[in-house]
């Protein structure tokens, strides 16, 4: 895939891997577009109801199989969710590491992250069942900035979700901070954890 | 054939501007934790307490999704099931951490095309402190 090769990709002791390098390595990844992923499980009632309880919302687009079939072709998977259909499970058999997300794979200092803002369009509908595939592309990484949490850069994604007869049925641009605390916050959280 | 809630605004009927109920949740550890549970978001801030305090927050805090899911679900009880999001746009400007009350206060700005309108939600915290404003189109069944 041309990215990933070369640079450290460090699995941290709590499961999320993010790549660790300079800016200079970061901006060499501008327009770098990901190979397509499918997901490993399609679109399933089971996560579609999981998601509306966690939000409480009793649209019966997500509850009424009948209506939902009526109105939208199946139980509609909820807008909100669409990130969640290609996250990878923590574990998978076999000991193969999850795949992270693109934005976690631009090597940047920082050591944690933060999502800083989100834009997705949706103009079709996911219904239970449908597999979605996603590609996705690294748009940009800021200069160094510094906002109330600490130093880091922003760095600007766009994935294309489409299903299994290739229609786009999804885009989404978000807005990682990819940025270290400040020394204080670690050693004062520490203190109180007795750390 | 249940059709809970079956209110459906057409949008014809709808004006600019419209004020929404305001809606309140309170975000109990159990829903953080249902949060990554539905959306297999694992960061460690979502779940992890210890790991969030040392990145300098006050305790795990729900994800973009969840966020999210609150917007549309406040854009669709109002406009009624037949009515979908198609675009949504946000910025994170603080969490929602466990133990909050998660508001959302919204409004419908404008109806941008046939079949669109356009909400604008600003999510705040019990404190009345913003934490993501929200742009929403929603598609209504004409």
């Amino acid at each position: 895939m041309g990215f990933g090769a070369g640079i450290g990709v460090t699995s941290n002791p709590i499961s999320y891997r993010l790549a660790f390098g300079a800016y200079e390595d970061a901006l060499r990844m501008v327009g770098v577009t990901s190979e397509p992923r499918v997901a490993g499980t399609v679109v399933s009632a089971a996560r579609i109801q999981m998601f509306a309880a966690t939000v409480q919302d009793a649209n019966p687009s997500y509850w009424d199989a009948d209506f939902a079939t009526r109105t939208w072709g199946g139980l509609l998977a909820p807008p909100a969710l669409l990130m969640g259909w290609l996250i990878p499970l923590p574990w998978e058999p076999g000991g193969r590491p999850p795949g992270a997300a693109i934005a976690l794979r631009v090597p940047l200092p920082g050591t944690t992250i933060v999502n800083a803002a989100n834009e997705a369009e949706f103009p079709l509908p996911v219904v239970d069942g449908d597999r979605l595939t996603i590609v996705e592309e690294v748009v940009s990484v800021s200069p160094e900035k510094r906002s109330k949490l600490g130093v880091g850069h922003f760095i600007e994604t766009l994935d294309t979700f489409t299903r299994q007869d290739g229609a786009v049925v999804a885009t989404n641009r978000n807005t990682l901070f990819r940025f270290t605390p400040p020394a204080t916050m670690q050693s004062a959280a520490m203190r109180r954890s007795g750390g | 054939m249940s059709l809970r809630g079956d209110v459906v605004i057409r949008w014809e009927e709808v004006s600019v501007p419209t004020e929404l109920p305001e809606v309140r949740d309170e975000i109990s550890y159990q829903r953080v934790v249902m949060n990554s549970g539905s959306t297999w978001d694992y960061t460690p801030v979502h779940f992890d307490p210890y790991y969030a305090e040392k990145q300098g927050h006050p305790g795990i805090f729900v994800n973009t999704m969840h966020i999210a899911g609150f917007a549309d679900r406040i854009a669709t009880d109002w406009a009624g099931p037949c009515s979908r999001v198609v675009r949504r746009k946000m910025r994170l400007a603080g969490s929602i951490y466990a133990g909050d009350t998660m508001v959302g206060r919204a409004r419908v700005v404008a109806k941008p095309a046939p079949g669109l309108v356009e909400l604008q939600i600003d999510v705040v915290n019990q404190r009345d402190e913003l934490c993501c404003p929200v742009e929403l189109t929603l598609q209504l069944p004409g």
